[in-house]
């Protein structure tokens, strides 16, 4: 702008600016009820298998809870082994994160999936090792190195002065991390942590390629089974729909959290 | 190829069977697969940066008509799966295309995941570079008008400049998730390094052997990737103002 | 107005208002300025002193009033063309600098020259070079900005308004944000400039220098006029009780912490 008008009250275009989209938004789906009318019988077999996409995406959100957990506990071991002052012990942590970070999801997926067996023996018992098992098993490694970055990031962000003034006070080392560093690296973590949570939800989706019977492949079942044009489309956006009311709200509180620490 | 016996051989001591290499056949789909997914990572690069420049410039264009829906596209894109927009793309639209103008639909799966992948990182470009624009100082705009500068001189020789300065680290993380992005090409059958792997190994039941090929050829991308983008990074660096 | 009032001032400004949304900062400003003189306005921070300026080159635009530059009325301005041909008659110095971070001190210099103005590259660098041997740092040409002291940044700044080649030079509290040791190389740099006879209006804090380069000195608070007059007249004898105020605060606090600002060798040139 040459000039930079000052004007007064705003309020009001304002938030018609801010909601732009989602006015935009509304109003297409108004016009696409109203104009495309779609017919009963593409609602009534969304309808008809609604309980079992519903149950497919349970399936998925278990698998991205279980990986998650999964992750961030060898995540957090990871990182502690790259915090540590002997070289030797650094490496291995290194390597782990380095390979797992740089591997495309689906390969890892792929990996975990045809190199496990289907079933394992404890103890003289067969426990039987479904695939969406190994698929949260495929998820769980890239999340432990992507934690194990988070973590190692958090505690770099500290201040080195910190450090100084705490062993200025006598701490150890040990001492300095538990009782100084580690409680401020959380608050830290807990934005990058969600964020890895909403990727690795999404990353889900890719277990129904290895035939794990979570929310895609059911859609891909219904579309198959139901087989009109107007169901697939409407099948679809509900699989997008679902996976975004799930993710968006996530990310939402992500950068709630995020501005909240930039102001601090 | 004497040395891919030796190799074979040597692998084969180690209890790794990488036979499938002496086979012609099988060899040649493998390198084949490579080859396709450099394509599909060279050709999403250059998609996914015209589309990140084309949305950065509609989110900070101040027309609501235009930044309002690109919000929302960027949004929706963000949080939800990349197979799921392949397959809204590919399954969906594709369909429909096909329905209205009929047998001669000219996307391929390979174009469609172009177009995906091109749209989805395009949006992380975007975000990227609208940060980069917002972290272009006021005051140095403002001297750029007291000099005399018409608003395209502003934005062409002071705005973008250091914007893309400011984006670059961004835009070239960008551009390595794309590189391990496009093994979902395998998804809807491209013939990428994976889908051919996955050909490979459901005859010789070899995968360890060729998920560390896989793994191998991947990071061998990403660190060309990154060691393109450190250079321009570099070549680009600011002096006294440290990233 | 100015006693000596022959010919047309280089700046006139007539009753100007501006507000921000509710906050009102200029209420009413008349200001001159003749050609060839130098104009000093201080008053406390806040006061609208940095908005003035601002509006003289079209930066920001007030909502009453008017604003002359020689013929132009910039009041009436309204197409980007006008602006420019406005802002090419009229440097502005920042007081953060606002040099261009990506490029070298000599591209700083010639990029406007050559962009705006259209003028040859070699014809501009020879011009940068020579401005640049006037503020005293030639051998900084292939320098990035990022690698200069303050003092030195202001410096290219003020080298940059002048490869423009502009009737006047707007100064806005170039030295505030300096560190004191860098104040001096600057402030020498501007008298320099005055003793050419550059027309330069400078919002300062630097009390002493104002009263010493003056032909006139405008005290503004709370976005009005308070007292204008020579810089003897205003230092000495201020008529407003308002102005003894904040004299009596500023030039205490000058005394007390600064060290003469004034090099003792430039004041001999």
């Amino acid at each position: 702008m040459a000039t930079e008008l000052s004007l007064g009250s705003r309020a009001a275009p304002d938030r018609l600016r801010r909601h732009a989209g989602k006015i935009l938004a509304l109003a297409a789906l108004l016009v696409w009820l109203a104009a495309g009318a779609p017919p009963r019988e593409v609602f009534a077999p969304l309808w008809e298998w609604s309980p079992a996409l519903l149950k497919g995406f349970a399936l998925n959100i278990l698998i991205s809870l279980l990986a998650i957990g999964l992750g961030t506990l060898l995540g957090l071991a990871i990182g502690a082994l790259n915090l540590s002052p002997l070289r030797l012990l650094r490496l291995p942590g290194w390597l782990w994160v380095q390979a797992f970070r740089n591997a495309p999801l689906l390969v890892l997926i792929y990996f975990t999936t045809y190199v496990f067996p289907f079933e394992i023996r404890v103890a003289g018992h067969y426990l039987p090792f479904p695939d969406w098992l190994k698929v949260t098993l495929g998820l769980a490694l890239p999340a432990s190195a992507n934690v194990a970055e988070v973590f190692r990031g958090a505690v770099a962000s500290i201040p080195a002065t910190q450090w100084e003034a705490a062993r200025s006070l006598g701490f150890g080392r040990g001492q300095i991390l538990r009782a100084i560093i580690l409680p401020q690296c959380c608050k830290r973590m807990l934005p990058p942590w969600m964020n890895l949570y909403a990727v690795i939800t999404m990353g889900t989706a890719l277990a129904s390629l290895v035939g794990v019977h979570d929310l895609i492949d059911t859609a891909q079942i219904a579309t198959n089974t139901v087989n009109r044009v107007g169901f697939t489309v409407l099948i679809y956006a509900s699989v997008l729909g679902l996976f975004f009311a799930y993710c968006y709200p996530i990310s939402r509180f992500t950068r709630y959290l995020e501005r909240r620490h930039a102001f601090q | 190829m004497s040395w891919l016996d030796a190799f074979v051989q040597w692998t084969g001591w180690l209890g790794l069977d990488y036979r499938f290499l002496l086979d012609a056949y099988e060899r040649g789909s493998f390198v084949a697969g490579a080859w396709v997914t450099l394509q599909l990572c060279l050709c999403t690069m250059a998609g996914s940066l015209a589309v990140g420049v084309a949305l950065a410039a509609a989110l900070v264009s101040g027309r609501p008509w235009l930044a309002g829906p690109t919000r929302l596209f960027v949004e929706v894109t963000r949080n939800t799966p990349t197979l799921v927009q392949l397959y809204c793309a590919f399954l969906v639209l594709n369909m429909l295309i096909s329905e209205v103008i009929g047998g001669a639909n000219p996307f391929t799966p390979f174009a469609w995941v172009v177009i995906v992948i091109s749209l989805h990182k395009g949006v992380f470009h975007a975000e990227a570079l609208r940060a980069g624009i917002e972290a272009v100082p006021q005051v140095t705009l403002e001297a750029a008008t007291s000099l005399g500068f018409s608003r395209r001189q502003r934005l062409w020789r002071v705005e973008l400049p250091l914007a893309v300065r400011f984006a670059l680290p961004s835009l070239v993380n960008n551009l390595i998730e794309l590189v391990k992005m496009t093994a979902l090409a395998s998804a809807i059958a491209v013939g990428d390094i994976t889908y051919a792997s996955i050909l490979i190994w459901t005859q010789r039941d070899n995968v360890l052997e060729l998920m560390i090929l896989i793994l191998l050829f991947f990071g061998l991308l990403s660190f060309v990737v990154n060691c393109l983008g450190r250079g321009l990074e570099a070549r680009l660096r600011m002096p006294g103002y440290g990233h | 107005m100015p006693s000596n009032d022959s010919c047309a001032p280089l700046i006139a400004l007539r009753d100007l208002h501006l507000s921000f949304a509710d906050t009102r900062v200029l209420r009413g400003i008349d200001l001159d300025v003749q050609r060839g003189q130098a104009v000093s306005i201080i008053g406390p921070s806040g006061s609208g002193k940095s908005t003035l300026l601002r509006c003289i080159t079209g930066l920001l635009r007030p909502q009453r009033g008017q604003i002359r530059v020689g013929d132009t009325a910039v009041h009436e301005l309204r197409s980007d063309a006008e602006f420019i041909a406005l802002r090419k008659r009229v440097g502005f110095v920042f007081q953060q600098y606002n040099l261009f971070p990506h490029l070298s001190v000599l591209e700083n210099l010639t990029i406007a020259p050559c962009k705006v103005l259209g003028r040859e590259r070699r014809e501009a660098q020879d011009e940068a070079r020579r401005l640049l041997g006037k503020v005293r740092l030639e051998h900084k040409e292939h320098a990035y900005p990022g690698e200069l002291s303050g003092g030195q940044q202001q410096r290219v700044a003020i080298a940059r308004a002048l490869a423009m080649r502009p009737e006047l030079i707007l100064f806005d509290e170039v030295t505030s944000a300096l560190d004191p040791e860098t104040v001096g190389e600057v402030l020498r740099t501007i008298r320099e400039l005055i003793e050419e006879g550059m027309t330069c209006v400078l919002v300062t804090h630097e009390m002493r220098f104002a009263e010493e380069i003056s032909d006139a000195v405008y005290f503004t608070e709370h976005g009005v006029i308070v007292e204008h007059g020579s810089p003897r007249q205003l230092f000495n004898e201020p008529r407003s009780p308002r102005t003894r105020a904040f004299l009596q605060h500023a030039l205490g606090r000058g005394e007390r912490e600064r060290r003469p600002l004034v090099p003792a060798g430039a004041a001999a040139r």
